[in-house]
């Protein structure tokens, strides 16, 4: 076929674009493996006795805010991500603050905690619980991110994915966290992140096969 | 480049609201800029490789037409859609064996007949094994066109499609029918999910006219 030709064609087909927007569809199918997530969490592993008293603690309170705050600021990330030529903007500049504050809290940790209770603190003892939870509850964000993302147009797939994953880890880890009693940053800014890692990097594997157009 | 963006972004805004005429200006204009993008990219690439990938541009624009924001300006969008084609276009070149190539004569840039494509895909695999893999309707489209000779006047009437959109369909099932002969001839194993999506993007295409 002439590529004129196909212009034309293409031209008689005007009819409004029946896809619907990423932005529209991505909320409700977040919330929905968000929803998953949360009743898993509850029915297996539940929050801790004394969340309440132990939040009081700034140290305890970042290990559930900054997961948070990472996956609000990947959340744009990721929508800005499915629309070919779009800029990350403010957000892709804030997230940063993220991974600087989990750095600047385990060399707090480090220096302030005494040197023989270093290794302990770190090695903890949940380490085998932790990174498949992470992992495991970010599924069910991940899977529903993914399906809404097929709307889009990400002309780097595992980019994309890797995003999503972020998203659905920075959740699935603040969830966690409540559970979780191991309280030094020397512990949960090493495992956690590598939870977080492992779920990007499911996202990004996913993104790849799942995302191309 | 601001006046370009104000003009395209205004044609575009214009076709996607259903101006027909618009969007055909959008997309010859455009044109150019996909050919010489797409040379640029596939260096060493046939004059026929070449417009293979602006077709397949145009028609990813042309189903990604609602991930462009109004707001934006247009060209990023445009031009990382052409890059992303023809990266994945590299991409399948580079897994062939990236053949030479013979040079192909200039005239031959603006005749890039499908029934050529044909012949290949015929040549390389059974043509109902892989009329098999693709959605029924776009099966059924090259079938009456390609195999059959119908017009895809006539192939529309009988299917409630108009003749452009079965133009469409058509051009379509046959860029995925290459792919999947290239992916054969490669590879035994394939990919489920990318059969799959591209499936439901021909229905996309297919059935909006319905």
């Amino acid at each position: 076929m002439k590529t004129e030709d196909l212009i034309s064609s293409l031209a008689a087909d005007t009819a409004p674009s029946p896809a619907i927007a990423v932005e529209t569809r991505l909320p409700g199918l977040l919330v929905l493996g968000l929803m998953v997530t949360a009743l898993s969490f509850a029915l297996v592993l539940g929050p801790r006795p004394d969340l309440a008293t132990a939040l009081a603690n700034p140290m305890v309170l970042a290990k559930t805010l900054l997961p948070l705050l990472l996956a609000a600021l990947a959340l744009p990330l990721v929508l800005r991500d499915a629309r070919p030529g779009a800029r990350y903007g403010l957000p892709g500049t804030l997230i940063w603050a993220v991974p600087l504050a989990v750095l600047g809290l385990v060399v707090l940790a480090f220096l302030t905690v005494d040197p023989a209770e270093r290794l302990r603190l770190f090695i903890g003892h949940s380490i085998p619980v932790c990174l498949p939870a992470i992992t495991l509850l970010s599924l069910p964000m991940l899977a529903g991110l993914l399906v809404s993302l097929r709307r889009g147009a990400p002309v780097n797939p595992s980019r994309c994915g890797a995003l999503a994953g972020l998203v659905a880890a920075g959740f699935a880890t603040a969830i966690y966290s409540t559970f979780c009693i191991e309280d030094s940053p020397l512990f949960y800014g090493i495992w956690y992140s590598a939870g977080i890692g492992i779920a990007t990097g499911l996202g990004a594997l996913a993104g790849r096969h799942l995302l191309k157009w | 480049m601001n006046d370009r963006n104000a003009l395209w972004g205004d044609l575009l805004r214009r076709g996607n609201a259903g101006d027909g005429a618009a969007y055909a200006r959008f997309l010859t204009a455009a044109l150019p800029v996909l050919r010489n993008i797409a040379r640029a990219r596939l260096s060493g690439g046939t004059a026929e490789e070449v417009e293979d990938v602006v077709q397949e541009a145009l028609l990813a624009i042309h189903a990604k037409r609602h991930t462009w924001r109004e707001t934006e300006p247009v060209t990023p969008w445009l031009y990382a859609i052409a890059r992303y084609k023809c990266a994945d276009a590299a991409r399948r070149r580079r897994a062939r064996g990236g053949h030479g190539g013979a040079d192909v004569p200039i005239e031959d840039l603006a005749e890039v007949l499908p029934d050529e494509a044909l012949g290949e895909i015929t040549a390389a695999r059974d043509l109902g094994q892989l009329l098999d893999r693709i959605d029924t309707r776009a099966a059924d489209i090259v079938r009456s066109v390609g195999v059959a000779g119908e017009s895809a006047g006539e192939v529309g009437a009988r299917l409630g499609m108009t003749e452009g959109a079965v133009r469409v369909a058509y051009h379509r099932a046959m860029q995925r029918l290459k792919a999947l002969a290239d992916e054969t001839n490669m590879q035994p194993g394939r990919d489920p999910d990318r059969q799959q999506l591209t499936g439901q993007e021909a229905e996309t295409a297919v059935g909006r006219r319905r």
